[in-house]
């Protein structure tokens, strides 16, 4: 449950050099994260964030649109844990917040996107960089009521490397396989290698770098990545798949071929990627024929 | 047997569609399992994986350009959604809130209800912002 306020006394905070773009009408979303892009490191401008993030027919941004339209700018959008907490430990580790509250009612909602860039103890108010007011105040009541209507919702832009205040390992790895997935990989590469630091036991972790470093075109680093979490866990079923694709990539048809079926056994028939395990044996089988079944070897 | 081959009919046709709308994910990289398969513990190779994602790039790419959006533009935002963002804007787009101030038309008694509840502090629509 919610507290109305923030759960221990916390002191006053500000970040004033945070940018103020003051929006037009319906355009929170990219005025919003603008100021947390521009704060972050990039140079960017509402009216460059329109095209990716407004609906014009619903006159607004979607949260997911806001999170995917980062990724290109080389930020780690972060959703931030729903409590006061977590957004405190953002403003004090220098970072404003972007929130999503509800200045309405359930029924009639009028959803808006701000930045809070400070609390104020003595009086107990949130300052926010909202619509055309640069140091909006809202009663903390107040704030933590039309917040609390997006279900807490809150995000920051993270440089590549840099850890949320509150970590959490799902979250994190979850936002490092959306920098991946965008092709973003010098950034997903160093996400993957934050979170190493943070979760050193993390395979995940260990197998992200390997995935991106394939993605770059790293074989031979991919491959060492690989064969670290094969190292660790000698039956991990993707890392096999994955390593099996860098042999057949390289030419290792011998080994690539007996990695696979490794991986097929260790995975078993009803294997969440029991269909990819088999596509990967069907590329490596093909590329085999091709080669007039010269079982190329690449012993060192 | 005739039913896998009106699936593989669907399939084709979708594939076509999608060439058409210059739909590309850059996610797709033939071979390796990626992180996000393995956190969702989901199976692109998987054909109903498969067929699930591309109905819901097409979807939300209609959905866009019905809201507006110019299709060329729609097809590079889908193209920067992940594969579960696209499955929960399929699902859930029109319920999701588009942060935007827009002011819903109001008449009458709303009006009037809207503004006690302004007055007794429950809502916050018509302090300038």
């Amino acid at each position: 449950m919610q507290r109305i306020v923030p759960a221990q006394p916390r002191a006053s905070v500000e970040l004033r050099d945070t940018p103020f773009f003051p929006q037009d009408a319906y355009q929170c979303g990219p005025a919003a994260l603008a100021t947390v892009l521009s704060e972050s490191g990039v140079g960017v401008t509402p009216a460059e964030l329109v095209p990716g993030v407004y609906l014009p027919d619903r006159q607004g941004s979607l949260q997911l649109e806001l999170i995917a339209a980062s990724r290109r700018y080389e930020r780690l959008p972060y959703v931030l844990p729903p409590t006061a907490d977590a957004l405190f430990a953002e403003l004090e580790a220098g970072r404003p917040v972007l929130i999503l509250q509800n200045l309405g009612i359930r029924l009639l909602p009028r959803w808006h996107y701000a930045v809070v860039v400070g609390y104020e103890n003595l009086e107990g108010r949130f300052v926010l960089r909202s619509g055309t007011t640069k140091r909006r105040l809202q009663s903390a009541p107040q704030f933590m009521k039309t917040w609390g209507r997006s279900g807490f919702w809150a995000m920051v832009t993270l440089e590549p490397g840099v850890l949320p205040a509150v970590p959490d390992e799902a979250e994190y790895l979850r936002a490092a396989a959306g920098m991946e997935a965008a092709g973003e990989t010098r950034a997903a590469l160093a996400a993957y290698a934050a979170a190493r630091s943070a979760w050193p036991d993390s395979l995940i972790a260990l197998l992200g770098l390997g995935n991106t470093h394939y993605i770059d075109g790293d074989l031979e680093t991919a491959e060492a990545n690989y064969r670290a979490v094969l190292a660790a866990d000698p039956l991990h079923a993707v890392a096999l798949n994955n390593l099996a694709q860098v042999l057949a990539d390289r030419g290792c048809y011998g080994e690539a071929s007996a990695t696979i079926e490794q991986a097929l056994a260790a995975a078993g028939e009803d294997s969440a990627f029991a269909s990819s395990l088999r596509e990967t044996r069907a590329t490596i089988e093909a590329r085999l024929d091709d080669e007039s079944r010269q079982v190329a070897d690449c012993s060192p | 047997m005739r039913k896998m081959f009106a699936k593989r009919f669907v399939v084709f046709n979708l594939a076509l569609s999608l060439c058409a709308l210059g739909v590309t994910h850059p996610q797709v990289h033939a071979g390796i399992i990626d992180t996000g398969m393995v956190l969702e513990q989901r199976d692109r190779e998987h054909q109903v994986a498969r067929i699930q994602s591309m109905l819901a790039e097409h979807a939300v790419h209609s959905r866009l350009v019905s809201l507006g959006v110019d299709p060329l533009l729609a097809s590079e935002r889908v193209a920067r959604l992940t594969d579960a963002e696209l499955l929960l804007l399929e699902e859930r787009m029109d319920e999701l809130p588009a942060g935007g101030d827009s002011l819903l038309a109001i008449i009458g008694v709303v009006f009037v209800v809207l503004l006690i509840l302004e007055l007794v502090g429950v809502t916050d629509i018509f302090k300038k912002i």
